[in-house]
Parts: C-alpha cells; sequence; structure tokens
C-alpha cells in the first residue's frame, strides 16, 4: 500500500522540457516583475519621504492600496478587469500574445512594489536627516539631493530586506499559474497530470524553488559585500568578516 | 555489518505479518476501526458533487457512494458506516489517497492507463467524452476547427493532454478551474473550452443566459468516470465494485441516474443506449 517513488518520470518523455521551459517562465515573468517593482519601490518609497504632501500621499495610497489586495485578486484583475477596457482589436491582438504572461507581470511588479516601497522607505529615513540638510545647504536641489546623496546610500541599507522580498516575488510567481501562465508550478502538476507522479514532480518543483532562492540569497549577498561604503554599515564580525545572509 | 544485517533481518520479520495483513485489506480495517468511509470529492463539479443552494454537499458520485458503495462495506465489515467527505481536486486527489487522509476519491475522475499505475478503479460509473463549449454562432463545431485558436482547458485534465497530442497548433491556455476557465470564455480570451461533455452541460445550464452558449463537437476522448483507490488492496476494491455491481443488477444505480439526469433532474442528459450498454458490458451483461 506504500508509495513507490519512481524518479525517472522525471527526466523521461518531456517532463524534463516541461521543467525547463516552466523554468524559463518562472525566470523572465520574476526578472521582469522585480524590474518594475524595484523602479516602482524606489519612486513611491523616496516620494514618501519628501517635504512636498501631494506627493506623499499619492505614494500612501499606492502602497496602502496594492499590497493589501490579495495578489490572486490582482492576477484577475489585470487578466480579466483590464483588457475589456481597451479596444476590440487591441484586445484579441493581446489574448493571441500572451497576455496572461503579461497581465501576470504586471500584476506582481505593482503588488511587490509596494512592498519594496516600504522597505526602500524605511532605508531612507534611516539615514540621518541632517544629511539631506546638509546637502541642500551644499547647494543641491531636492532631486540631486536623493538623486546623489540618500538614494546611494538607503540602496545600499536595504539590500538584506529587499533580498528577502526578491525570493518573495519569485515564490509567488507561481500564482500566476490561476491565469494560466505556464510556469514552473504549473508545469510540475502537468507532469503529475500525464504521469500521476505527484511526489516526483512537487519534489523537483521545490528543489527548483530552493536552488533559485539559494542562488540569489548569494548573488545578493555579493552585491551587499562588493558595494558597501567602508566605515558606514557597521557589521557583526568586523570587516571582511561573514556577510550577513 | 552483522549489526545491519540483524537490523535487516529485524524489519524483514516486522514487515512480513503486516504484509499479509493487508491482504486483508487495511482500508477495510481502517474503515471498520473508525466506523467512517472518507471520500475525497469536489465542490463544484454539479452534478457529481457540489454544494447546492442549501448549502448541502450533494451530487450523483455522492449518492452513488451513499446508497450503493456504504451498504457495500458494511455488510462487508458488520456494522454501520458513517460518511465523511473531504474537498479534492485533480493536482492533489492521488496525494490525498496515498497519504491515507482519504479512502475513495469519488468525483468526476477519468480513469485513465496512467494513473492506473498509482491508484486503483473501480467499475466505470459514468462515461462522458471531451467536446467545446462556445459562443452560439462560433466557427468552432468540433476538434477539426481548433487549429491556431485559443482553448482554454482544465488543469490536469486529460482532455489538455489529447489536445497537446492531436492540434499542437491550438494555443491551449490551462486554468485551475471551471469559473476561471469560463470567464476567460466568457471575455474572449479564448475561443472555446474544452472538458468532458457533461460538465460542460453543466456549465452551460449555470451560466447567467444559457442560450448563449453551445456545447459543439462529437467526442474526442472517451472519458471514462471510476472510483479511485489506493494499489494493492484488492479486498477493498472488490467490495466497492460489488457495491456497484449490484446497483447495475436492482436498477438502483439507474433510479439514480434518473434523479440527477433524467428530465426533471439537475441536468438532463439522458443516458444513450451506447453508454447503458457500455456501463452493463463491464457486469457481463
Amino acid at each position: 500500500m506504500s508509495y513507490q517513488l519512481k524518479w525517472s518520470v522525471l527526466w523521461s518523455g518531456q517532463s524534463g522540457h516541461w521543467l525547463l521551459q516552466g523554468l524559463l517562465t518562472t525566470l523572465q515573468i520574476s526578472a521582469l516583475a522585480w524590474v518594475l517593482a524595484v523602479a516602482l519601490g524606489i519612486l513611491s518609497g523616496a516620494l514618501r519621504t519628501v517635504p512636498f504632501k501631494p506627493l506623499r500621499a499619492a505614494a500612501v495610497f499606492y502602497v496602502e492600496f496594492f499590497r493589501n489586495v490579495p495578489l490572486l485578486v490582482w492576477m484577475f484583475f489585470w487578466y480579466f478587469g483590464v483588457p475589456p477596457l481597451l479596444p476590440r482589436p487591441v484586445q484579441d491582438w493581446l489574448f493571441d500574445h500572451s497576455a496572461e504572461f503579461w497581465a501576470g507581470m504586471f500584476a506582481l511588479g505593482v503588488y511587490h512594489g509596494a512592498r519594496m516601497s516600504e522597505v526602500i522607505r524605511s532605508g531612507i529615513q534611516s539615514i540621518p536627516r541632517t544629511q539631506f540638510e546638509a546637502s541642500v545647504a551644499m547647494g543641491l536641489s531636492v532631486w540631486q539631493s536623493y538623486r546623489l546623496v540618500i538614494l546611494p546610500v538607503a540602496l545600499r541599507l536595504i539590500v538584506p530586506p529587499l533580498t528577502n522580498d526578491s525570493l518573495n516575488l519569485l515564490k509567488n510567481s507561481s500564482v500566476a499559474l490561476t491565469i494560466s501562465v505556464a510556469e514552473l508550478t504549473f508545469q510540475t502538476r502537468q507532469i503529475e497530470t500525464y504521469t500521476a507522479r505527484a511526489f516526483e514532480a512537487l519534489t523537483a518543483g521545490t528543489l527548483i524553488y530552493l536552488v533559485l532562492c539559494v542562488g540569489i540569497a548569494g548573488v545578493m549577498s555579493v552585491v551587499e559585500r562588493r558595494y558597501a561604503i567602508p566605515g558606514l554599515i557597521a557589521r557583526v564580525g568586523g570587516p571582511g568578516g561573514h556577510a550577513r545572509p | 555489518m552483522k549489526r545491519v544485517l540483524v537490523v535487516l533481518l529485524a524489519f524483514l520479520l516486522l514487515a512480513t505479518p503486516l504484509s499479509s495483513a493487508s491482504a486483508q485489506s487495511q482500508t477495510l480495517d481502517k474503515i471498520k476501526e473508525a466506523g467512517v468511509l472518507t471520500i475525497g470529492t469536489r465542490t463544484g463539479s454539479p452534478p457529481f458533487a457540489y454544494i447546492n443552494k442549501n448549502n448541502e454537499w450533494v451530487g450523483f458520485t455522492i449518492d452513488l457512494v451513499e446508497q450503493l458503495v456504504i451498504p457495500a462495506i458494511a455488510k462487508e465489515v458488520g456494522k454501520p458506516i458513517k460518511l465523511t467527505k473531504k474537498e479534492s481536486t485533480p493536482p492533489t486527489r492521488i496525494p490525498l489517497l496515498n497519504s491515507n487522509s482519504v479512502d475513495l476519491i469519488a468525483g468526476t475522475m477519468t480513469d485513465t492507463p496512467e494513473r492506473r499505475q498509482s491508484v486503483e478503479f473501480s467499475l466505470t460509473f459514468f462515461l462522458t467524452g471531451a467536446q467545446f463549449l462556445v459562443k452560439k454562432g462560433s466557427p468552432i463545431h468540433g476538434i477539426n476547427d481548433i487549429a491556431g485558436k485559443r482553448i482554454a482547458a482544465q488543469q490536469g485534465s486529460t482532455n489538455a493532454k489529447i489536445i497537446r497530442e492531436k492540434v499542437p497548433t491550438a494555443q491551449l491556455r490551462e486554468f485551475p478551474d471551471q469559473p476561471a476557465a469560463f470567464q476567460a470564455l466568457v471575455q474572449g480570451q479564448v475561443d472555446a473550452y474544452t472538458n468532458d461533455g457533461i460538465q460542460l452541460y453543466g456549465l452551460k445550464g449555470k451560466a447567467p443566459n444559457p442560450g448563449d452558449w453551445e456545447v459543439v463537437g462529437d467526442f474526442f476522448s472517451e472519458e471514462p468516470y471510476g472510483m479511485a483507490m489506493r494499489k494493492g488492496d484488492a479486498k477493498f476494491k472488490q467490495t466497492v465494485d460489488a457495491g456497484l455491481k449490484q446497483g447495475f443488477e436492482s436498477g438502483k444505480y439507474f433510479e439514480i441516474y434518473d434523479k440527477w439526469f433524467g428530465p426533471k433532474g439537475e441536468l438532463p442528459y439522458p443516458l444513450s443506449p451506447q453508454v447503458k450498454a457500455y456501463l452493463l458490458k463491464q457486469i457481463g451483461k
């Protein structure tokens, strides 16, 4: 009565090809969504700290609205809610050109942008206010102080929490299967359908996610060390010691 | 090395009585002890298994279990048995079964050779085939018209697999559940939705304007529905089959069929002579 594991289902037939395709789709959708999320995050995170109330209010609205609605709802919103607003020929063109992929990408990017915004805001706010005042006193405009002084320091400070959210983004890309994006989780289910072997397929999917996440965390910790400003961040373990995971 | 051998031997000795016990049927023992049969079934597949307007979990398959299978099990174990239902979906049902969370999958599961390698199937209790649901007046009339078209299917279903093999040029979009696939059809994300014919009739019947939709095409696959059990428990399978067989012989099955699919049923779907012959052939008639 016990379950007999049969790992060969993962490389026999089309399974290997599917896993690879799923992996590529997951990487594509996550990479594009990440770029969008970081851009939106920096923009709205910075806007939340600027000395102009209307801009702050707009950024607060974006963050609170997008991070407090479940991701699944955003998936459906971008896939089912947005296309009907477009003219019919545009809709047809989109539906023939992976509308689900772009809908999923926007859902992921905009949702995680709101979350990253908070990370970036906390980074900015951890910089003493006097830095900003000093740069303005030096004759820089607000835009210049953010671009040249505040953001370069803030972005270095937030690498660890940003890594955290980037990993979440990668794993959350699996929600896109609800709107028929054939990403990694989708393909593991596909293998289950064809072979009726759920444990093997899910194990393969889990391992791939794990390897991806550990890989990304590794890259981010290299980034953190390489771009650290000497003397700015006190590290446990002393200079050149262990980077934080 | 010696110690390893001893441990191995001990395990073998332990395992031997267990495996001879399984000829007795571990599942039946478990059911007898608990007094409960746990089935994995669906909540959104009318009329096979669904939550109705009164918030009751009912359906054709559930009736078959309650009126045919449970009496057979009760007779076998010699005490009354209660029924517990759990939600199971195509991706979760085989793991639920193999992890002993449920004893029987009774929903809308198609009996396929691949699945037979992982689970045991009962006699077929329903026969349908894959068709397409389209907007009235659609140029799609069957599987020969779908090349290049966007076709929705349910993830984990056999229909998607067949389309991928027979018409690789069709753009397949697979959704985890019926409502999302139907929504995509309504909005034009896809040109047709394929699933087992009976499920499409069910979906059409529930739609706000049933007249706007059409079920088209000949069956492009044969989908015999069976109840699934863990492998290697012949006694339990015999018991379940005996219940179904008794139903076919006494005509009780056809009464239940009529309740759900008859002219006054939840979803009128007359039993065609071919399907009836197919079902009865299983019990040698």
